[in-house]
């Protein structure tokens, strides 16, 4: 027993104490889709551990409480103060304004104890209270230098806001707490709560979020004793509206965001190490290929085929070993790496560290893609003959491998893709995209044998080129299948990712501001709505002017149950966040559709209903009948829901998640949003006019514009491509690597055949003609698979995930399709050129 | 008249470092065209490695070889296929055919590479007169090991070579078709009047050619 184990060890430590020739594919896939994948998982892990352990920074405090509209009352910020030190500060969107220009800003109103964690730095460098203090009858202000480029001013110049005039002191070069107020549209604009006081801007129904920090005391509280803190808090204060983090949460979003991306690239990263597993496969048809003598001589020694496959299988996964170790290095080191040369253009903050639960999962995955995909291929060396040490090449062996090594890779392949389910955070899109991978590889499959079969029973062509291709593509041993199937699924990851960006850009630039409006104005009087109207049809006569009453609420409870104790899907927690945009209307808004339920009379006046939008009443777990809780204005209102609705929200119309019936909110100061819809569409040079006319006329009124928002959206989305593109690379690699590979396997039969005709006379110019037309057959075959899939799998992600009509680009599709088949092209003459400029009488010899 | 092959102070050295071997030492040897001359000697004496070097398949280290009147000595490697291409057929020990063409496809791809464009008529007519014709569309794994080297055979002969190279030709052949190959081998050349260039283990094989040559130790010994 302990000789059967020991031997085979012994035979494969013997082979690889002679070094790894030959394997250099092998190792290359496994460590790039092991790499890829742990280095996704430590690149997440160190963001988010980076969020948490850096969220006193972030939050710019260890506990926040904030609320819309109204500050914390006298006797709960004494409860806080006996915590530790506090701050509370201001936020709103508002406008700045010169005199001939205006912009959209994003204001931080802050007391003189901020920061109380954290810092911020100007430039020039200066105390944050000298920058905001007032002099000569003006406050400083503090502005990011994106809104001195906007505005074409600079620091000492004066800029309008509200009614007051401010005088710039400095440009914000840091400012530890940004990223806990998440994204943003407008510049940040810096200034102290006496200069806010003088802007006129805060008013009772005007969209102000006062935020209340507190630095414990006691600096070593550990975050078991801050959540029993943030526990209390939330029982005692929550239903007062007010949002309540900690520095263990201090931003929710952000790392849910983090760890979602991360699991979709994961994904890709997955069909990078599938893709890869296929050329693994081929390495190791070329590597019995080359140990067959050795075989043969073993078992002309007396060796069983079980101690002959059990030596090759022990070297296989020694090597396999040695890919993955490779992987987890490259992986694992890649946080650090990002952490020395480019934390300083990280928005957020890193913690690299070694996580062993990361390495044990890499490992797993790239040995247990190794024996999936090896062992079949190995199982050819137990039947492998002693007469191949003398005539194989006369009568080539076709036996079939074993069924149980067949069978125990197919086993070991469930297993693989058991603990990709069992190790992913998201199951259905982890589900999802194996069977849609599996699917692809199935057909792939079967494209390849529908291309073999053909090539076989086509007539066969005059020519030796084209005879040499077309038999080339059929043969035993035929780069056609592991050729089709990576090119294939790399061309159908890249298409599919090509197609949906390339929406979403067309979206976002092209398709949406077709139909969306130009501006919203938020934070309009109610007093002064009449006016505004007016303003507005005069500057854009001819528009569409929308209003509607909005305030800002947060969902207490739902039946009852407190918000933080909901468990609501992925897509809809978000709700429950923060606060949310509300209205109340009598009748249903335009750009929505009942689903379910009833609207109410138009003349309702009973006790509170609402309408919510459907998908996120089935995320929060919610039917008709059931009741919603919203503190709005420190007050909480409970509303039966009385239907459900689908809203277009790609209109970018106003609408809201929550419309309650019309007096639920009776006597409330309420703010108005409108949109205006300019007739003439998309003249940037009249938006701008209007947004400096209003912010002049009506100085408190903010003013969005839509093109600046999806400017800011589509640059973010710009950027997440970018990530999702460096992904999708690593499969092109793959991909690469798979061709090399399986130009390898091939090799054997390639020489021959070129030997054979250069001894008959053919040149290198005829034999390289002869590789082009096969390279170029399969190359287009497999992408123009890819392309169909691909543009398949985009449109229903498009038409189905993201419910939008979906426009065919032609760049992602052909740009893709050329590449692919340009690079199989070259790629292949590079990888036959050895061949061609091999000396036959070597290869002649040893036959 | 022009010799078929002149060979003067041919050196064939090959391997490198310490395992460098001197496998040919100063050959001179001239063949007259329509001759059949018969290479034999000791495994590793460097029979092969003459014939190989004759059709440009190995290269010389010293030396010059003329055949059929053109130097082959430096000329590169489609320089050197194109000269095999017109000037000389190879049959080899293990007949090389090519496993994914035809018997009919495997002997007009020589045809096809000299540009005939009656590669296939042509074609099959050599395999008819090598016996073939019920095996034209059989591949090479259908075919037996004799009929198998008759269609190397017939692929060697079908371009009218001026020369033949055999490389040992029935070495993977039982006696009986062994035999049959080198009556039919014999009789192509004769009637075609081809030059012909035989190595061999078997002396009786070898004495049916018009002259014999032994290589020794890379040297002609008799």
């Amino acid at each position: 027993m302990i000789r059967q184990v020991l031997l085979p060890l012994l035979f494969a430590f013997r082979n690889l104490r002679n070094g790894i020739g030959g394997f250099g594919i092998f190792l290359a896939s496994i460590a790039l889709g092991v790499a890829t994948l742990s280095g996704i998982s430590a690149l997440s892990r160190s963001l988010t551990d980076g969020l948490a352990h850096e969220g006193s920074l972030i939050l710019g405090g260890d506990i926040a409480l904030s609320r819309m509209h109204r500050p914390i009352d006298d006797a709960d910020m004494r409860a806080l103060s006996d915590l530790g030190q506090t701050t509370t500060l201001v936020s709103l969107r508002a406008m700045a304004r010169t005199e001939s220009d205006a912009a959209l800003i994003d204001v931080k109103a802050i007391e003189p104890a901020y920061p109380i964690t954290g810092a911020v730095a100007l430039v020039p460098p200066m105390p944050l209270s000298e920058a905001l203090s007032e002099n000569a009858g003006r406050f400083g202000i503090a502005v990011d230098g994106t809104l001195l480029a906007r505005l074409g001013i600079t620091v000492g110049q004066d800029l309008a806001i509200g009614q007051a005039k401010f005088r710039i002191t400095s440009e914000i070069a840091d400012e530890t707490d940004r990223i806990g107020g998440g994204l943003t549209f407008g510049p940040r604009v810096l200034l102290s709560r006496a200069g806010l006081e003088t802007t006129g801007l805060v008013t009772p129904e005007s969209l102000v979020r006062y935020t209340t920090r507190v630095a414990l005391k006691d600096p070593e509280t550990t975050p078991d004793q801050l959540a029993v803190i943030a526990d209390s808090l939330t029982k005692s204060l929550s239903e007062k509206g007010f949002e309540i983090r900690t520095r263990l949460n201090a931003s929710p979003q952000l790392t849910r965001n983090i760890e979602r991306f991360s699991e979709f690239l994961a994904i890709i990263g997955l069909v990078a190490l599938i893709v890869g597993g296929t050329g693994v496969g081929n390495t190791i048809h070329a590597y019995i290929d080359r140990r067959r003598i050795s075989f043969a001589i073993l078992k002309a020694l007396g060796a069983q085929g079980r101690l002959v496959f059990a030596s090759a299988f022990a070297e296989v996964m020694g090597l396999a070993f040695l890919g993955t170790c490779i992987g987890l290095v490259i992986g694992n080191t890649l946080p650090f790496l990002i952490a020395f040369f480019a934390a300083s253009v990280l928005p957020v903050p890193l913690e690299p560290k070694l996580h062993a639960d990361i390495i044990a999962i890499g490992a797993i995955y790239g040995l247990l893609l190794a024996a999936a995909f090896a062992i079949a291929p190995l199982g050819k060396s137990h039947d492998i003959p002693v007469t191949a040490l003398f005539r194989e090449l006369v009568t080539p062996d076709h036996r079939p491998t074993r069924f149980i090594y067949r069978l125990a890779s197919v086993v070991t392949g469930a297993v693989f893709i058991g603990a990709i389910l069992l190790l992913a955070h998201d199951l259905k899109l982890a589900a999802f995209m194996l069977a849609g991978i599996s699917g692809a590889l199935g057909l792939l499959r079967l494209v390849a044998a529908a291309m073999m079969s053909l090539a076989r029973r086509l007539p066969h062509p005059p020519g030796v080129e084209p005879r040499l291709a077309l038999a080339n593509i059929h043969r035993p041993g035929s780069l056609t299948p592991a050729l089709v199937q990576a090119l294939g699924l790399g061309v159908s990851l890249l298409v599919t990712i090509g197609l949906v960006e390339a929406n979403l850009t067309a979206q976002l630039t092209r398709g949406l501001p077709n139909r969306a409006p130009s501006f919203f104005f938020v934070d309009i009087p109610g007093s002064g709505l009449h006016a505004f109207r007016a303003f507005l049809a005069d500057e854009a006569p001819g528009g569409t002017i929308v209003t509607v009453p909005m305030l800002r609420g947060r969902i207490t409870a739902l039946n009852g149950i407190a918000s933080e104790q909901v468990k609501a899907s992925d897509d809809a927690a978000w709700v429950l966040d923060g606060d949310r945009g509300i209205t109340y209307a009598s009748l249903l808004p335009e750009g929505s559709r009942l689903v379910a339920g009833q609207w109410w009379d138009e003349a309702y006046s009973g006790p509170p209903l609402v309408s919510v939008e459907a998908d996120i009443a089935k995320g929060l777990g919610l039917r008709i009948g059931d009741t919603i809780s919203v503190n709005v204005l420190g007050r909480t209102l409970t509303a039966h829901i009385a239907n459900l609705r689908a809203v277009d929200w790609q209109s970018l119309g106003i609408n809201f998640v929550m419309v309650f019936s019309p007096s639920s909110f009776k006597g409330a100061p309420v703010a108005h949003l409108a949109t205006v819809t300019l007739p003439d569409k998309g003249d940037p040079i009249r938006e701008a006019e209007i947004l400096a006319h209003s912010a002049k006329a009506f100085p408190a009124i903010t003013a969005i514009r839509v093109r600046e928002a999806l400017e800011t959206l589509s640059d973010l989305i710009g950027k997440l491509a970018l990530a999702i593109r460096g992904a999708s690379g690593v499969t092109v690699l793959a991909t690469i690597l798979v061709l090399a590979g399986a130009l390898g396997a091939g090799q054997r039969n390639r020489l021959r055949d070129a030997v054979i005709l250069k001894t008959l006379g053919a040149t290198r110019r005829r034999l390289l003609l002869a590789y082009a037309f096969e390279f170029l057959a399969i190359g287009s075959i497999a992408s123009l698979f890819g392309l169909v899939t691909g543009t398949v799998a985009a449109f229903a992600i498009v038409t189905f995930a993201l419910k939008s009509p979906f426009v065919v680009s032609p760049w992602p599709v052909f740009g893709v399709t050329f590449f692919a088949v340009a690079s199989t092209l070259v790629l292949g003459l590079v990888g036959t050129w050895r061949i061609l400029s091999e000396r036959p009488s070597a290869y002649l010899k040893s036959q | 008249m022009v010799k078929a092959i002149e060979i003067s102070g041919l050196h064939v050295t090959l391997g490198r470092g310490a395992g460098r071997v001197h496998v040919l030492n100063g050959i001179d040897l001239s063949i007259e065209s329509g001759e059949a001359l018969g290479l034999i000697g000791p495994s590793g004496s460097g029979k092969s490695t003459l014939l190989m070097t004759m059709v440009g398949l190995e290269q010389a280290e010293k030396g010059s070889i003329r055949v059929a009147g053109e130097e082959i000595t430096g000329l590169d490697e489609d320089r050197l296929a194109l000269f095999r291409g017109r000037h000389a057929g190879i049959v080899f020990q293990s007949f090389h055919l090519i496993p994914t063409m035809t018997a009919l496809e495997n002997v007009a791809v020589s045809l096809e590479l000299n540009g005939r464009k009656d590669a296939f008529e042509r074609a099959r007519a050599e395999l008819e007169a090598v016996g073939l014709k019920d095996r034209v569309t059989h591949y090479p794994s259908e075919l037996s090991g004799g009929e198998q080297q008759r269609v190397a055979l017939a692929r060697a002969m079908a371009p009218d070579p001026a020369i033949l190279f055999a490389d040992e030709p029935t070495g993977n052949l039982d006696e009986a078709t062994g035999r049959e190959i080198m009556d039919l081998l014999f009789a192509l050349r004769a009637k075609r009047k081809t030059t012909l260039v035989l190595v061999t283990h078997d002396a009786s094989l070898a004495a049916r050619c018009d002259r014999i040559i032994r290589l020794r130790g890379g040297r002609i010994d008799a």
